[in-house]
């Protein structure tokens, strides 16, 4: 999965998974989030048909388009500029164990999933946990499982689906 | 809002979240440029969109570690997964490979329209019960058949035992050889292998030594009889009607008699009867006309269709054989099982004069290779 993030622009290059949790963690649970969607959104309506076409991965695009969102609002917020290396000092604080709220967000959040992979059908619970625990990849998979790599992205598919369905309940 | 809104809005959440895993998980490959204008315009399709992107990015986030809390071995997991593949009948693929036969008497029709019933109604449900077999080792057990039904016993060493109504055996397994004795009634033996361990089945005075093979014992007021479904069984004489004391290097001996498959003998007081072709259909008239089964290997599965027939279905895959599936077939028609296997990936079915082989389609291809 990690390789797909390599296409990021150069700042999502740099600060890779970190920046995109601090991110998505604001997008998903605080009171900003609907705004920087809102936001994210308009900015995709705006791209003129032409330069449409030319967007070489859109999913880098989208994620940059967020993460210069959430840039613009911190300064915003905070009221100070941030160079790229006071933007490092918060990604690190964020990242930090000395943030005891994240933390605690994120484990909950990472029990209560495990919860519903457990829930999932033996097929998607097996496929996910070989995938994502053992870093399996869908070729090893489908060889152990006697089906085909075809099938194991379905059942990847089919568990993060329920599973983003559940985990939207708690939200 | 009224039910059926609030039911359309869940099934547009639903549909919108498949929409975003499937995007997100396409990523994982360098997108063609089709997908990439169908990828930004499902995004610009709505606000919802890119905040249901987001949100399974986050969860992605967390898959590691939530699927690290899990312990289980990928070995258990694939196991726990198999065992709820279903079975579906076909209606029609009876006939497939169906051979000409003689229908057993009155039974035909109403196996007729219970395969009907089957083939429409086979719907499988996932039950946790495992399969356990424990390692082969000692027993000192008896088995009395149920009152209403033929009840099937799965021994440690892989025997499958039918029991009918009222029968009983008794199974001493130890370290040396496995002997089961045949106290009253009928039994059918499937015999597992266990090379180290003869396995020795005790008939009033006479002892059958099986090599490898399905047989039929039947105790009655009329006297015993054998009969060899499918393999080879040897008859020896007993020095006592016990197995007690009994001395391995008898094995080694003279046989009574020597039977292959489709034969049958009496065994009497006064000595063995004369060696004659067997009614199969009659001999195992008392097993149930259907085979049920859930979360059963596919060899244990063709073991109990060989309890019927002379002709029997080999899985020479091993993969394929230890495949678990859950249903319902008419016992007596192994070709509509056969024929079942051959719709699933990679298998082929050769059916060949005394037996039906399944193997690998590309095993099958292989061999033909090397020809």
């Amino acid at each position: 999965m990690r390789e797909k993030h390599g296409a990021w622009s150069a700042l999502f290059a740099e600060k890779g998974a970190t920046l995109s949790k601090y991110f998505l963690r604001r997008v998903a649970h605080r009171w900003d989030a609907q705004d920087l969607v809102q936001e994210v959104y308009l900015r995709l309506l705006r791209i003129e048909p032409d330069d449409a076409a030319n967007i070489r991965s859109p999913e880098a695009y989208l994620f940059t388009v967020a993460a210069n969102l959430v840039k613009e609002h911190a300064v915003l917020r905070q009221q100070q500029p941030l160079g790229s290396d006071e933007l490092e000092q918060v990604v690190e604080q964020l990242a930090a164990p000395a943030n005891p709220e994240a933390d605690m967000d994120s484990r909950l959040r990472q029990e209560r999933l495990g919860a519903l992979i457990d829930r999932l059908s033996p097929k998607c619970k097996a496929v996910l946990i070989m995938h994502y625990r053992d870093e399996m990849s869908y070729r090893e998979i489908a060889e152990r499982m006697s089906i085909s790599t075809h099938m194991v992205k379905k059942y990847i598919v089919k568990g993060l689906a329920a599973c983003r369905q559940r985990m939207a309940d708690y939200e | 809002m009224n039910d059926s809104t609030q039911f359309d809005a869940a099934r547009q959440a639903r549909r919108i979240t498949e929409q975003a895993v499937s995007w997100y998980i396409e990523q994982q490959e360098p997108l063609t440029e089709r997908q990439r204008v169908a990828f930004l315009n499902w995004l610009r399709a709505s606000p919802r969109h890119v905040a249901e992107y987001f949100a399974v990015a986050q969860m992605h986030g967390d898959l590691k570690a939530a699927a690290s809390l899990h312990t289980l071995a990928p070995d258990v997991l694939a196991e726990q997964a198999a065992r709820s593949n279903p079975v579906v009948m076909f209606p029609g693929m009876e006939n497939v490979m169906r051979e000409p036969r003689v229908p057993r008497k009155g039974r035909a029709r109403r196996v007729a329209i219970a395969f009907a019933g089957v083939a429409a109604t086979v719907a499988m449900a996932w039950l946790g019960v495992g399969h356990w077999r424990a390692a082969s080792g000692r027993i000192e057990q008896s088995y009395v058949g149920d009152a209403a039904t033929v009840r099937t016993i799965d021994l440690p060493d892989g025997t499958l035992v039918q029991l009918d109504r009222g029968s009983a055996i008794d199974v001493h397994f130890d370290g040396r050889l496995r002997r089961i004795e045949v106290v009253r009634g009928n039994a059918l033996f499937d015999v597992g292998k266990d090379p180290a361990r003869p396995l020795l089945v005790n008939v009033g005075g006479h002892v059958l030594q099986d090599i490898g093979t399905v047989f039929d014992v039947r105790r009655d007021a009329g006297g015993d009889t054998l009969t060899v479904i499918s393999g080879r069984v040897r008859v020896l004489n007993a020095p006592d009607a016990s197995l007690k004391g009994f001395d391995i290097a008898l094995l080694g001996g003279d046989a009574v008699a020597d039977l292959t498959a489709g034969q049958q003998i009496s065994l009497g007081t006064a000595g063995v009867g004369a060696k004659q072709a067997a009614q199969l259909a009659q001999v195992t008239a008392w097993l149930p006309a259907e085979i049920r089964f859930q979360h059963e290997t596919i060899g244990n599965v063709a073991r109990r269709f060989n309890a019927y027939s002379s002709k029997p279905l080999v899985i020479e895959n091993a993969r394929i054989a230890g495949e678990r599936i859950s249903g319902i077939f008419h016992a007596d028609n192994p070709q509509a099982f056969a024929a079942y296997l051959a719709t699933l990936p990679d298998v082929r079915v050769i059916d060949e004069h005394d037996r039906v082989r399944i193997v690998a389609a590309s095993q099958a291809e292989t061999s033909v290779a090397h020809l």
